[in-house]
């Protein structure tokens, strides 16, 4: 569904102060999975999401999404393609949870467009989807981490999109939170077949998330696949430099990392 | 013992003044000019101050007056009249009076502003000799006069030049008397060209005093202010027979002024325009509540009553 | 999924929400333009105003209503509704429920324009309009250029702090110069000068407010195009960016639309304060955050508040006239506290 090839960006390009910061990655992402982009901070996961969002235009290289290129779409065409769910939400204004979710719609409605009844339908079905149909009419500002995260979420579904892109969805939430949301995550995965990126650096939501993982280190890519072959110690210790454990958890069902000290 | 008696005189006299000029918190300092002054009293005027500085454009203007003009040191920013203040140092004025260039010329007296209580202890710490200038009406003009000539040793000549300014004041009175006096608004500033931020008399202060003087009543004399900003409505309420427009320096060249004057045409119904009373005077008299003020009067009772100054 | 729906009490939309706000804040503004310039210290009669039989000249209520009042409440009503606007869009855009019209220096560029008019007696027209406020415009305007200037300027991802930094900065060193200028003034021009601060309505003709509508109604155009956006860059740059909105040109839209409102008021009236801070705040009380609401209630809202602050400056202290712009501080003081009492 998503390819990108060769893409590379850098800062203040063709100035003195250039620096790049993501150097030819290439990867591909299918239809239904959810793919997961690791890699300590500053090795271009920001940077890298931002030009799958159609924000940055890279410099070389290209992203190609249902074989349109993302930099020849129109703003309003990509968004109705890609969505965000950025780490952090915070509101100046005090808007209700139902407010927060039908600007998702935004991409579909013309410049002077009002929501119509269908909007409505929609936005309350993202709701319905994440759990939070209750706090419908709840100011968004009350709300704890973990439902502001899934409004957020559910925001991103009202924008109809086929991709999902996530920045570090669950860094700012607390353990209960943290699985809640991974749980809706892949719920929506499941049932409705949302193609997800997530950049985090959780290597455990990765791991219990995502069946494939790109791994990212200043800037380049130093491997990807699936998760199981991927997420292996000896790439936590080059990406980290980090020695860890990785183990199959019976009863999680899922791959867990254990870090275990700098080698 | 004749002799005595007149330094007790002189002495009591210039207590009398000084108590009547200070205020209680100027104890200290009244006692110092007090001694200072009698000192100088008990020398038979010997030591009189030379070295004058005024901060007060009006002060100023009445020492030359009163022909104590050589012995001024140093005057205001603001002073420009007479010509003779154009080479004298300047230092300042009301808001920004410079300290150090005052001490710098070494003066035997300063006039300062009732108001410029922080200078004031700066010069009594400098142990300078200070007069507080207070202005309240047209009466305090020649009021100032005199304890001014007093306090400089000038006082024979301030006196006469007082009582000419009151003679010509009481001249001008007169020749208006018996005239119906019109409503006039006295009109100190507003916007170049438009009829917005006007700013007039409100019945209280010198200019207002001698409008009453010359044969006009203050049409915003109940208001009981020194300055009002009046809107169209009030102007349109208050129905003016007269407008007496002053403005000072450069503020009005001689080709506006028609255009000025026609500005006022948007209040067609006050009486002063349908009646083509609207004055704009130019000059500086307005400004300074000094010797020239007689001026002021003059012109005001001409603009008011023309038909009293037929030659 | 469609039982959950189903099971919700049916929410009114937007629309319906808009067509109410409209109709009551229009209501509002419309009945303060109708019955402000009847009301006033000097009762006049609307039978006398309109009498044809009595020659204009003569007709001192007709002259009451057309000079006086008016013009002064058609002012009260631009300018309250730009400065409302102007406030509602600088909030938002510096995502700072503090910030008001005056917050990037626009107000101050006015002022030190008028100051300069004033201190240095410029006397010129223009179509109409005279030395002051013609100054006081393309003051507002290079302070705006300044700003504008730097937001142009700035590099990604640190946008609004830029552009808050550098109008904070502007506002400083303006208000500087203008301090500067009033050093160089005389005592009487100094005078004028203060009494401009205070701000006056009272423009007792018509040529002022046609010119001040040419930038305001430029200013309306680029309003027209911001609620929604409003919105979403108000939740993040990222989230409207990735939902499709072009930050940096609404930003830029935004900035100048707001500064043309501003820098008009300011000409025509002078700095009236906390109108920019408080409508949008009383506003956002009744109809919620959504822009597309707070925008035309803000407009309509601001210019009522103004008619009727500028109702109560002439009238309460009669014969004498307070400053509206002391009228405003006195109701928006003590708002504001209780707003930001209220939020904590």
């Amino acid at each position: 569904m998503l390819k990108a090839s060769d893409v590379s960006f850098s800062y203040e390009s063709g100035r003195r102060t250039a620096r790049r910061v993501i150097d030819r990655v290439s990867f591909d992402v299918d239809r239904g999975t959810i793919v997961g982009l690791l890699g300590p901070n500053g090795s271009g996961k920001t940077t890298l999401v931002r030009i799958l969002a159609g924000m940055l235009h890279p410099e070389s290289g290209q992203v190609v999404l249902d074989g349109a290129s993302v930099i020849e779409m129109s703003r309003r065409d990509l968004a109705r393609r890609v969505a965000l769910v950025p780490q952090e939400t915070h509101t100046t204004f005090d808007f209700s949870v139902i407010d927060m979710v039908l600007m998702g719609r935004y991409p579909h409605l013309g410049p002077f467009e009002l929501e119509r009844p269908a909007d409505l339908d929609i936005a309350r079905e993202a709701l319905d989807a994440t759990g939070t149909a209750d706090l419908e009419s709840r100011s968004f500002r009350t709300l704890s981490g973990g439902e502001k995260q899934r409004v957020v979420i559910a925001a991103a579904l009202a924008q109809a999109s086929d991709l999902l892109l996530l920045d570090e969805p669950t860094t700012a939430l607390d353990v209960g939170y943290q699985f809640e949301v991974a749980m809706l995550l892949k719920r929506l995965n499941a049932e409705h077949g949302t193609t997800m990126i997530v950049s985090t650096h959780d290597l455990n939501l990765a791991a219990s998330l995502c069946e494939r993982v790109v791994l990212l280190k200043s800037g380049s890519l130093i491997a990807q696949g699936p998760t199981a072959e991927t997420l292996t110690a000896e790439n936590i210790r080059l990406l980290y430099n980090v020695e860890a454990d990785v183990q199959f958890h019976a009863r999680a069902g899922h791959l867990t990392v254990v870090p275990l000290g700098r080698p | 013992m004749a002799a005595a008696s007149k330094i007790l005189k002189h002495i009591a006299i210039i207590v009398a003044l000084i108590v009547a000029t200070g205020s209680s918190t100027d104890l200290p300092a009244s006692r110092e000019a007090l001694r200072w002054t009698a000192v100088a009293s008990a020398q038979a005027g010997e030591v009189r101050p030379t070295r004058i500085i005024s901060l007060v454009p009006a002060t100023t203007e009445m020492l030359f007056v009163m022909g104590a003009g050589h012995r001024i040191a140093g005057v205001s920013d603001y002073d420009r009249f007479p010509p003779e203040v154009a080479k004298l140092p300047k230092v300042g004025g009301l808001i920004d009076p410079n300290v150090e260039r005052i001490i710098s010329l070494k003066p035997d007296l300063v006039i300062v502003y009732d108001t410029q209580t922080d200078l004031k202890q700066q010069l009594d710490r400098a142990r300078i000799p200070t007069f507080r200038y207070v202005h309240r009406g047209l009466p305090d003009i020649t009021e100032t006069m005199r304890m001014l000539g007093d306090r400089i040793g000038a006082k024979d000549a301030a006196n006469a030049a007082a009582a000419r300014i009151e003679a010509q004041l009481g001249a001008v009175k007169a020749r208006v008397a018996g005239r119906p006096r019109p409503s006039t608004l006295l009109v100190f500033g507003r916007d170049a060209g438009a009829l917005r931020h006007i700013d007039a008399s409100g019945g209280y202060g010198f200019l207002h005093d001698v409008l009453e003087l010359a044969g006009g009543t203050d049409v915003l004399g109940d208001l009981k202010q020194q300055s009002v900003d009046v809107s169209t409505e009030m102007i349109l309420r208050r129905a003016p027979e007269a407008i007496i427009e002053l403005h000072y320096g450069e503020s009005l060249k001689t080709d506006r002024i028609e255009d000025e004057r026609k500005v006022w045409n948007a209040l067609p119904s006050v009486p002063a325009v349908k009646n083509n009373r609207v004055y704009l005077l130019r000059g500086d008299e307005f400004v300074v509540p000094g010797p020239r003020i007689v001026i002021a009067a003059e012109r005001f009772a001409q603009t008011l009553h023309p038909e009293v100054f037929q030659r | 999924m469609t039982h959950a729906v189903a099971a919700h009490r049916p929410r009114v939309t937007v629309r319906v929400r808009l067509a109410w706000t409209i109709a009551v804040f229009g209501t509002i503004a419309f009945l303060a333009c109708l019955l402000a310039p009847l009301a006033g210290s000097t009762p006049i009669h609307l039978s006398t105003v309109f009498d044809r039989s009595l020659p204009y000249a003569d007709n001192i209520d007709a002259q009451i209503f057309w000079v006086a009042r008016l013009p002064r409440v058609l002012a009260a009503a631009l300018v309250g509704s730009s400065l409302a606007l102007a406030g509602v869009v600088f909030q938002a855009l510096l995502r700072n429920p503090l910030a008001s019209p005056d917050t990037l220096g626009v107000s101050a560029g006015a002022s030190l324009g008028a100051m300069i008019a004033i201190t240095f007696n410029l006397d010129f027209s223009l179509f109409g309009v005279t030395a002051v406020p013609v100054a006081s415009f393309i003051g507002s305007f290079g302070a705006l250029g300044i700003v504008y200037g730097l937001s142009a300027a700035r590099r990604r991802g640190t946008s609004t702090i830029v552009l808050l930094l550098g109008g904070v900065t502007v506002q400083a060193l303006l208000s500087a110069v203008i301090a500067f200028v009033q050093y160089l003034a005389d005592f009487t021009q100094t005078f004028r000068n203060v009494r401009w601060l205070m701000g006056s309505l009272d423009v007792a003709s018509y040529p002022p407010l046609l010119a001040a509508l040419i930038p305001m109604g430029t200013s309306w155009i680029g309003f027209a195009t911001l609620p929604r956006v409003l919105d979403l860059i108000s939740i993040g740059h990222e989230s409207a960016a990735a939902r499709g909105v072009d930050v940096d040109r609404f930003e830029r839209v935004a900035l100048v639309s707001a500064s043309l409102a501003t820098g008009a008021a300011v000409a025509l009236a002078g700095p009236v304060s906390f109108v920019g801070l408080i409508v949008p705040h009383l506003v956002r009380l009744i109809v919620g955050a959504d822009h597309r609401l707070v925008l035309p209630a803000s407009a309509l809202f601001g210019a009522a508040f103004l008619i009727g602050c500028d109702l109560v400056a002439r009238t309460i202290i009669a014969p004498l006239e307070l400053p509206v712009g002391i009228i405003t501080a006195i109701i928006g003081g003590p708002v504001f506290l209780w707003l930001l009492l209220r939020k904590s």
